[in-house]
C-alpha cells in the first residue's frame, strides 16, 4: 500500500540492520472522501450545455430598451423569409442576400456566412451601433432564428429584438 | 473488539510473552493479504477531475426531450432560472404543464394569443411577486426561456413570444446548444475509421 519500492539496503557490508525509509500512507480516508466527491457530482453533473440568446420582443407592452443618441443614428432591420435576407438600415442601405436553395426535407438554406460577413462589414463602418431588428416570416423555423440571432451576436450586435412581418 | 487472524491464537495473558506467545503463531502463513489500491486512486481523482468539469453552478435549468432538438449556437450566454415554456412539433408546455396543442394552434391562427400559457405564466408571476414580497430590492426582470424544436415555424414561435409578453415575459431568452460541446459530442459519436 502507498506504492514505492524499497530503497537499496546500503552496500550489504553493514552489521547492524538499517531501519526501513519506507513510510506506508494510510490511503483509505483518501479513497472515502473521493468515493463522496464522485458521488455527489455524479447527481449534479450537467450533461448538455445548454446557452441562451437573449432577445427584445416588439410591440407587447414591453418597456422600450434605452437607445442613446449614438445608437439612434443607425437603425439595422433584418428581414427574413423564402426569398433569403434583407439588411437594410436608416441611412438607406438596402442589401438582398438570396436563399443557397433548399434541403432535402424541403426547408430553407440561407447564406449565413456571407450575412456574418454583411453584418461584420456594418459594425465595421458603423461601430457605435448595437442594436438590429430581426423581422421573420411565419415560415421561417426557430432553429434558422436561432442562427441569424447568433450571427448577429456574433457580429458586434447583441441588442437584438425580435418581431414578426 | 479488534478483528483477529482466524485460527489458534495465544491466551490474552501469554500474547506478550517471549516464550510463550509466539508458538502458537510458527509455521503458519500470514493470511493478510495486501490490496494495492493506487490504480483505484487515481482512477477516481481521474473521475473526479472530468466531473468537477462537467459540474454547473445554476443546475440543469432545461432538459432535454426527446422531441424537441435545439439548433446550436456559438455566441449563447450562460442559461438562467426562469420559467420554461417548450414547444415541441405537437405541443406547448409551461414547467411541464401542457397549455396547448400545435394542431390547435394552427386551426385558430387569427388570434395571436395563447390564452391558456398566459394564464399559466401570470400564475408564475404571482408566485415569484408572493415569493419576493419582503424583499424591496428584486426587481421583476421578466425573464422566460423558450426551448423549441428547430422545425417549429416562427408563427408559433411569435404566438408564445407575445402570450409571455402580455404576461408581463418581455425578456425572451431562446435556448440553444452550446456549439462547443456539441462539437465534443460529434467528435465522440463519431465512428472509429
Amino acid at each position: 500500500m502507498g506504492g514505492g519500492a524499497m530503497p537499496e539496503q546500503g552496500g550489504g557490508g553493514g552489521k547492524r540492520k538499517k531501519k526501513a525509509l519506507d513510510a506506508v500512507i494510510n490511503v483509505v480516508p483518501a479513497i472515502d472522501l473521493l468515493s463522496c466527491c464522485i458521488s455527489f457530482l455524479l447527481f449534479t453533473a450537467v450533461w448538455t450545455q445548454i446557452s441562451r440568446l437573449q432577445v427584445q420582443q416588439l410591440g407587447t407592452g414591453a418597456p422600450e430598451p434605452q437607445i442613446t443618441e449614438q445608437q439612434k443614428t443607425l437603425m439595422v432591420t433584418l428581414a427574413m423569409g423564402e426569398r433569403g435576407f434583407n439588411l437594410s438600415t436608416s441611412s438607406g442601405t438596402t442589401l438582398d442576400i438570396p436563399i443557397l436553395g433548399r434541403g432535402s426535407a424541403g426547408e430553407l438554406r440561407f447564406d449565413l456566412k456571407l450575412l456574418g460577413e454583411k453584418l461584420k462589414q456594418l459594425k465595421g463602418d458603423y461601430p457605435d451601433t448595437s442594436s438590429i431588428t430581426v423581422s421573420a416570416e411565419d415560415t421561417v423555423s426557430y432553429g434558422d432564428l436561432v442562427q441569424v440571432i447568433d450571427a448577429c451576436v456574433g457580429s458586434g450586435l447583441p441588442a437584438v429584438s425580435v418581431t414578426g412581418v | 473488539m479488534p478483528i483477529v487472524t482466524p485460527g489458534k491464537r495465544p491466551a490474552k495473558r501469554f500474547e506478550k510473552s517471549r516464550i510463550l506467545g509466539g508458538k502458537m503463531g510458527r509455521g503458519h502463513k500470514s493470511l493478510n493479504a495486501e490490496l494495492n489500491v493506487v490504480p483505484m486512486v487515481d482512477m477516481m481523482t481521474m473521475l473526479v477531475i472530468f466531473l468537477l468539469q462537467q459540474f454547473s453552478s445554476t443546475g440543469e435549468v432545461l432538459y432535454m426531450q426527446k422531441d424537441i432538438k435545439l439548433p446550436d449556437a456559438q455566441h449563447g450566454q450562460m442559461i438562467e432560472v426562469a420559467p420554461v415554456v417548450a414547444i415541441s412539433a405537437q405541443q406547448v408546455v409551461v414547467t411541464g404543464v401542457k397549455v396547448a396543442d400545435i394542431p390547435d394552434l394552427d386551426r385558430d391562427s387569427g388570434y395571436l394569443n395563447i390564452p391558456a400559457l398566459e394564464e399559466r405564466l401570470r400564475d408564475e408571476k404571482k408566485r415569484w411577486e408572493f415569493i419576493h414580497k419582503v424583499d424591496p430590492d428584486s426587481k421583476w426582470d421578466g425573464v422566460v426561456n423558450i426551448q423549441a424544436d428547430k422545425a417549429v415555424p416562427f408563427r408559433i414561435v411569435k404566438r408564445v413570444m407575445y402570450s409571455c409578453g402580455v404576461a408581463g415575459y418581455f425578456n425572451v431568452n431562446f435556448a440553444a446548444l452550446d456549439a462547443g460541446s456539441t462539437a465534443a459530442a460529434g467528435v465522440a459519436e463519431k465512428p472509429a475509421g
